[in-house]
């Protein structure tokens, strides 16, 4: 005989205990994860808590609305009558709402498996028995987090000195030197919030780029490279004074825009559309509204032209090479004759002869008076055509910082490598690859600008050997071995730069004329 | 900054942008939205052509059936067109391109759409031998007054895709939001399921109802007989009881009396709706309301796409 028993009269118990349970197990584990405990007591919140120590912050976000709109929804169905329409649709969204946090709350476990190593598949259970995974990660001492990732929330990299640099690096600007043609970046932070927080993108970049360079902007992913330029060129501004030959980009956006050229990385065309279509729109929106017809066609025409494109403007932009596309790209921004040109990754899909040609052209451009900073990922092919490498490095609080900022040839020594690559790959973190030596040189970069700017006689042209890393000297090592092309390279180099620097002393003379 | 340089301002932006779009029209085969609209007409024609603006269930069905053709075409013709090109339009704009220049030559090159639209549907429907009432509410003429109710529905269609089109990020989103909005329209339209309560509220909200109802009105679909009653009483012309069929007794009166005709109108009249009363007031509240919503849209759009600059990479 089957006995039917009625243990409905459990459920309210089963449900208070399992939350309690549920609120002390993430108590314990948040704690773990070296957040405060004491977060678990906030509904909806305390799920963002524990994503945040396990990477899934906008999972945590999603966990955490669904929860505060579920409790709504549940104290809405109290209140209403039974009879009431609108009860039908409370209980809908209810429905809605346990799906979205089921899935939320699945994706954070899938995180707090990975931090504290155990198989992926264990996050399956926090669906059915949170509160007993809660407890058992909590409380279990052999379960103990590998890793915790976490955006140091200070903005300040352990090991560098910060407030020194702030102390001595002149963070604004002063007239004298905004008034100087070229490129003045004094940018102090560029923060974001990200969930709720704010988190420090980029801090401390100070730069000052004469007319006439060519830069190759280096850094690994996530570096803040593409922060910065966007930051330099205004379109998410940052703390920061950025004057271009004497004017502020930021307080004079309206017409300062016109004179930056910014290429994205990706052929932002439509690729349906004509060639000539597209240039002439450029043209229109980009030009002042007096140009004329003749003129406009002129301008097109020249700037094709100087980009090898003369006479091969007919035709669908689909139906051009991936050189022609990035080279249509890059003139539509030409057209206006910027003062700064940046460009995003220009040789990306490029193969080397072509993006060397491009380069080239871009050397060109820069040798007319103007401003060129790219992007890109395969510098050593083109290094000898620039003046100047900028070198961005993650922290350790995840914070883009300088690491270093002068010519090609300076950056070898400062870095001890004989390529460019090698450079990204001393700063780039150890889980990319790289030797995780950002802090190191972001340290040494800062203490040297410091000694610099404090009248010291330790420049970066003079950086003393107990200062270079130990494995340095890369390119002293074995001169013998060094190829007659590479020697050859490296003089036409000398000679080009020489040359540049000719020509850069020309264009500081002209000042922010435009060609 | 010695001296301001003027450049293109909105009004010469829409001109740039209205260009780029028909370019686009000829090389990206956004034609192919013409031939397809014809299509889709023919075969709602083909279906509920012949009983249009005869009888009540008829006029209904078949405007129904057109409001539906307006408001695919509608949705069709832009639900892809701002999002498939969003990282573009960010470019632009950080180039100096006002989104409001983009938005207005979007709208002017889809009220040319919709206009393009609406004749090949009143073509198809004189193809399919439609005949239409000649007198119009507005206008002298019916066809008049019932194209810009059909162009009317389709642009306020297609507003509305547009915004929903400058709202999501990319085109899978577009597709895949885009079914719900259809399946709202044509369920809170108020012609075919009958809504009451919370839910007839609802159809205030939809293209559906106010273009139903401006068709229905402009048709006097209040005045056309109706033969549902009569069709039903005529299956139950077999039924006996005690050995007669009074039924059969009745509709045979009826029509050896010659007042099926009679019979029709009167069955009409008790179907009649106030929603769908003939006058021209009631037209011009339907038009008012959906430019209202196409505008409203079209502010939604500006605003939404306004914020294009904030689209992570």
């Amino acid at each position: 005989m089957v006995m039917n028993m009625n243990l409905s009269w459990l459920e309210p118990y089963i449900t208070v205990i399992s939350q309690i349970a549920l609120t002390v197990g993430l108590w314990a584990l948040l704690k773990k994860c070296g957040n405060k405990g004491w977060y678990a007591l906030i509904p909806g919140f305390r799920w963002y808590a524990l994503s945040d120590c396990v990477g899934r912050e906008s999972s945590g976000t999603g966990a955490m609305v669904s929860e505060l709109v579920y409790l709504v929804q549940n104290v809405l169905a109290l209140i209403l009558p039974a009879e009431n329409p609108v009860l039908v649709l409370v209980l809908l969204g209810d429905l809605v709402c346990q799906i979205f946090m089921a899935v939320y709350i699945l994706r954070i476990a899938m995180g707090v498996c990975q931090v504290f190593n155990v198989k992926r598949y264990w996050s399956a259970l926090w669906l059915f028995i949170p509160a007993i995974m809660a407890c058992w990660f909590g409380f279990n001492r052999k379960k103990q987090p590998i890793y915790i990732d976490r955006y140091n929330d200070d903005g300040v990299l352990a090991g560098t000195r910060p407030a020194q640099l702030d102390e001595i690096i002149a963070s604004r600007i002063s007239e004298e030197d905004a008034a100087r043609p070229g490129l003045h970046i004094r940018l102090r932070e560029r923060t974001a919030m990200v969930q709720f927080k704010k988190r420090y993108l980029l801090k401390d970049v100070h730069l000052d780029i004469p007319n006439g360079s060519l830069v190759l902007l280096l850094g690994g992913s996530g570096a803040g490279k593409t922060t910065l330029v966007n930051a330099i060129n205004g379109y998410e501004k940052a703390d920061a004074d950025i004057y271009l030959n004497g004017s502020n980009i930021y307080e004079n956006y309206d017409q300062m825009k016109y004179r930056i050229g910014f290429v994205p990385q990706q052929d932002l065309l439509r690729m349906n559309d004509s060639v000539n279509g597209t240039l002439n729109d450029a043209a229109l929106l980009r030009l002042p509204s007096d140009t004329s017809r003749a003129e406009r066609r002129k301008i097109i025409d020249d700037v094709m032209e100087t980009l090898g494109m003369a006479g091969r403007t007919s035709g669908l932009v689909a139906k051009k090479s991936g050189g022609q596309k990035k080279r249509i790209s890059i003139g539509m921004e030409l057209i206006s004759d910027p003062d700064l040109f940046i460009l995003d990754e220009p040789d990306s899909g490029l193969d080397g002869v072509i993006a060397r040609e491009l380069f080239e052209k871009l050397r060109r451009i820069a040798d007319n008076g103007k401003i060129v900073i790219a992007i890109t990922h395969t510098p050593d092919r083109v290094a000898d055509l620039f003046d100047k490498v900028i070198v961005l490095a993650r922290d350790s609080g995840r914070c883009g910082r300088l690491a270093f900022y002068g010519s090609p040839d300076e950056a070898r020594e400062f870095f001890g490598r004989d390529t460019m690559e090698r450079i990204v790959m001393c700063v780039n973190r150890e889980e990319e690859g790289g030797e995780g030596r950002a802090d190191e040189f972001i340290n040494r970069y800062a203490a040297m600008i410091n000694r610099k700017n404090a009248g010291s006689e330790e420049t970066a042209e003079t950086v003393t050997p107990e200062e270079k890393p130990e494995d340095t000297k890369e390119t002293e090592k074995k001169p013998a071995e060094k190829t007659k092309t590479e020697k050859g390279k490296k003089q036409s180099g000398k000679n080009s730069s020489q040359k540049n620097k000719k020509k850069k002393k020309k264009n500081q003379k002209k000042g922010g004329s435009r060609s | 900054m010695s001296e301001t340089i003027r450049y293109r301002g909105r009004i010469a932006q829409i001109r740039i942008c209205l260009g780029k779009l028909l370019r686009m029209f000829l090389y990206q085969n956004d034609w192919k939205a013409l031939p397809m609209s014809a299509i889709i007409a023919g075969l709602v024609t083909f279906a509920v052509g012949n009983n249009i603006f005869k009888t009540q269930e008829g006029t209904m069905s078949g405007c129904f059936s057109l409001v539906c053709v307006c408001i695919w075409n509608g949705f069709f013709n832009s639900i892809q067109s701002v999002c498939r090109e969003r990282a573009i339009i960010k470019r632009e704009h950080r180039s100096g391109m006002h989104i409001t220049s983009y938005i207005a030559a979007h709208m002017i090159y889809q009220m040319l759409m919709c206009i393009a639209q609406t004749g090949i549907l009143l073509g198809i429907c004189a193809l399919a031998g439609v005949q239409y009432p000649e007198k119009g509410l507005i206008t002298q003429w019916f066809i008049v007054d019932f194209a810009v109710s059909m162009f009317l529905i389709t642009y306020t269609a297609d507003m509305i895709s547009l915004a929903i089109s400058c709202i999501v990020k990319n085109t899978t989103t577009a597709m895949t939001v885009m079914p719900f909005l259809l399946i709202f329209q044509l369920i809170f339209s108020g012609g075919l399921i009958y809504l009451e309560g919370p839910a007839e509220k609802l159809t205030d909200l939809t293209i559906a109802k106010w273009g139903l109802q401006d068709m229905c009105a402009l048709c006097n679909i209040n005045s056309q007989p109706n033969v549902t009653l009569w069709n039903t009483i005529w299956n139950f012309r077999e039924f006996e009881m005690g050995g007669i069929q009074p039924v059969k007794m009745f509709t045979d009166d009826i029509l050896k009396n010659n007042r099926l005709d009679e019979f029709l109108a009167k069955a009409g009249e008790y179907t009649q709706k106030e929603a769908y009363v003939s006058t021209a007031e009631n037209v011009l509240t339907c038009w008012g309301a959906m430019i209202m919503m196409a505008l409203l849209f079209a502010v939604i759009a500006i605003v939404s796409l306004e914020f294009v600059d904030q689209d992570s990479r």
